[in-house]
């Protein structure tokens, strides 16, 4: 027994636990509207368009995490913009734009001799999580989820039903743009803190388990927070003892609780019992 | 003058030159079907999905490109099998998948010390290529490119009249099937040629570029494995001299001759269509 509660009486360990819920939290809850809107790619393209604006701004000598944002954001408004004045659907005006700016970051990378080591950037080890990044963190999250409290509801019309939102007299592009603005700014966030790969898994398998056992937002967005908690307590815990990768482990551990949803979801389970009447979606 | 030819004069830039030229035409050719299939998210996948089964090649001695390829063939069958049985849209079960299997990919490489370079897999070492690799990636150009002349038109059919290719006798399902066995095989070639991260660039934006410049699907696969190759080639001599990552000059390369083209392209160009706006007005 003691082996399970000994990782928890280091100090790293408890501020690791703390980061992680943290932008598990956030970032379970924008997975409900990114798997409601079919924006997977989107957390995916932003996580990776930020390099150019950490290299920029290291060279500029501001705030890293102005840089991230502000790259992350326009990659995410330009390919909408792409879509929105060519044919190139959405899908490929996003590959382009956020493989094009990775690439220059890379390029931007290799010119520079900076400090900023590619590997934090990318993979940020959430065992060695600086105050700095503890406090933008926290500062993130708070904002975002205050703004999710006030703004939830149009924002959750605005993506079951664009349509009805603009009746009721919403401005839907606005509520796009502040999805994408929380979006970007709980990604450069969870980058920092907990490296690309896990930001992308937290931002679409937490809604996707939950979308599996629920046909309502409320109860949704509750799942995918109990799920992103839940893996990124088993997943820290389980990298400590097997001393594996801590951001593997996470995503791991996720996996296994959609594969159980998957299997075992009452409506849409692929064993739930013959004769039960899936809803329809 | 002299200083221009020094790249051709080392053998690992004339193997780079080639390789690059090479995975650049084949990727762009299978980049059409992908830009309108809408599946850029699908070549992203699979490039990421792969590192499961590199790991596991290693520890079991087999060569790299096997157990890649089992992987990213493996993380496409899990796709096709979740398609259609729950309520999770396609970009969801994708995004779903290949983090699971990247995440996996991440914990086996640190729970197993090997040789596998994290940095090579995602970053790609165009530079430092074996060849037997060489071998490996002349073997699928050719079957790809054997692949699409025998079913290229029926791929095409399936893409823009299922209905008539299943009168003629095809199977919209093969085709899919197919579509993704070429882009495991070709994300395998273009993991060692420019890294996970960017295949998503060469397996999207020539088709992008080609598909703003002309309606024919001919002469846009053209377009497209031309540029892909061309970029290659370029990118690849240019990041000499730049003495910066091969990959990253490539697709962002790619990316910027996209962005002249977004503008200026004859017809479906962003001026172009503001000019017949102004003409109908």
């Amino acid at each position: 027994m003691s082996a399970f509660i000994e990782p928890w009486t280091y100090g790293f360990m408890q501020q690791a636990l703390l980061v992680g819920l943290m932008v598990a939290t956030l970032a379970a809850i924008l997975s409900c509207f990114v798997v409601l809107k079919g924006w997977s790619l989107m957390g995916d393209a932003v996580s990776h368009a930020i390099l150019p604006g950490v290299v920029g701004a290291y060279i500029l000598g501001i705030p890293l995490v102005i840089g991230a944002f502000v790259a992350g954001l326009s990659c995410a408004l330009a390919s909408g913009a792409i879509r929105a004045t060519s044919r190139v659907k959405e899908d490929a005006a996003m590959g382009v734009v956020f493989s094009g700016m990775f690439a220059v970051g890379l390029i931007m990378l290799s010119q520079v001799r900076s400090n900023v080591h590619l590997s934090h950037i990318l993979f940020g080890s959430i065992l060695g999580i600086e105050a700095e990044d503890f406090w933008q963190t926290l500062v993130i999250t708070t904002v975002s989820l205050l703004v999710l409290a006030v703004r939830g509801r149009d924002l959750v019309l605005f993506c079951f039903d664009p349509g009805q939102a603009r009746i009721v007299g919403l401005h839907v592009g606005r509520l796009r743009l502040l999805l994408l603005t929380i979006l970007s700014a709980s990604i450069v966030a969870g980058v920092q803190a907990v490296g690309v790969i896990l930001v992308v898994a937290l931002l679409i398998t937490p809604g996707a388990i939950a979308l599996l056992l629920t046909d309502r937002f409320g109860r949704m967005v509750m799942i995918a927070v109990a799920a992103a908690c839940t893996a990124t307590f088993a997943g820290i815990q389980a990298s400590f003892m097997l001393d594996a990768s801590t951001a593997g482990s996470i995503v791991l551990a996720l996996s296994a609780l959609f594969v159980a949803a998957l299997l075992f979801s009452p409506r849409h389970g692929l064993l739930r019992r013959r004769g039960a009447v899936p809803a329809p979606m | 003058m002299e200083e221009l030819l020094v790249p051709f004069a080392y053998d690992y830039m004339r193997r780079a030159l080639m390789i690059s030229t090479l995975v650049g035409a084949v990727s762009g050719l299978l980049s059409c079907y992908v830009v309108l299939k809408g599946w850029s998210l699908m070549g992203d996948a699979l490039s990421h999905a792969i590192v499961p089964g590199v790991v596991l090649a290693w520890i079991a001695g087999i060569p790299f490109a096997i157990g890649a390829f089992a992987s990213g063939m493996l993380a496409a069958v899990v796709m096709a099998a979740l398609r259609g049985r729950t309520p999770l849209k396609e970009d969801t079960i994708i995004g779903v998948v290949f983090t699971g299997f990247f995440g996996a990919g991440l914990f086996l490489l640190s729970v197993f010390p090997s040789d596998v370079r994290l940095k090579t897999i995602i970053f790609g070492n165009v530079l430092g290529i074996a060849d037997e690799d060489i071998v490996q990636m002349a073997i699928i150009a050719v079957v790809v490119v054997a692949a699409l002349a025998v079913w290229g038109r029926d791929l095409m059919l399936s893409l823009f009249d299922p209905v008539h290719l299943k009168a003629i006798g095809g199977s919209p399902d093969m085709m899919r099937l197919l579509l993704l066995v070429l882009l495991a095989a070709t994300a395998v070639a273009g993991l060692q040629a420019v890294g996970a991260v960017l295949v998503i660039g060469m397996l999207v934006t020539p088709g992008a570029t080609a598909y703003l410049l002309t309606d024919r699907f001919g002469t846009m696969a053209a377009i497209a494995s031309a540029l892909g190759a061309a970029t290659g080639l370029v990118g690849a001599y240019v990041s000499y001299f730049l003495d910066g990552s091969t990959g990253g000059t490539i697709v962002a390369l790619q990316a910027g001759v996209f962005v002249v083209v977004l503008f200026f392209a004859p017809r479906h160009g962003i001026l172009a269509s503001r000019r017949a706006a102004r003409q109908a007005a």
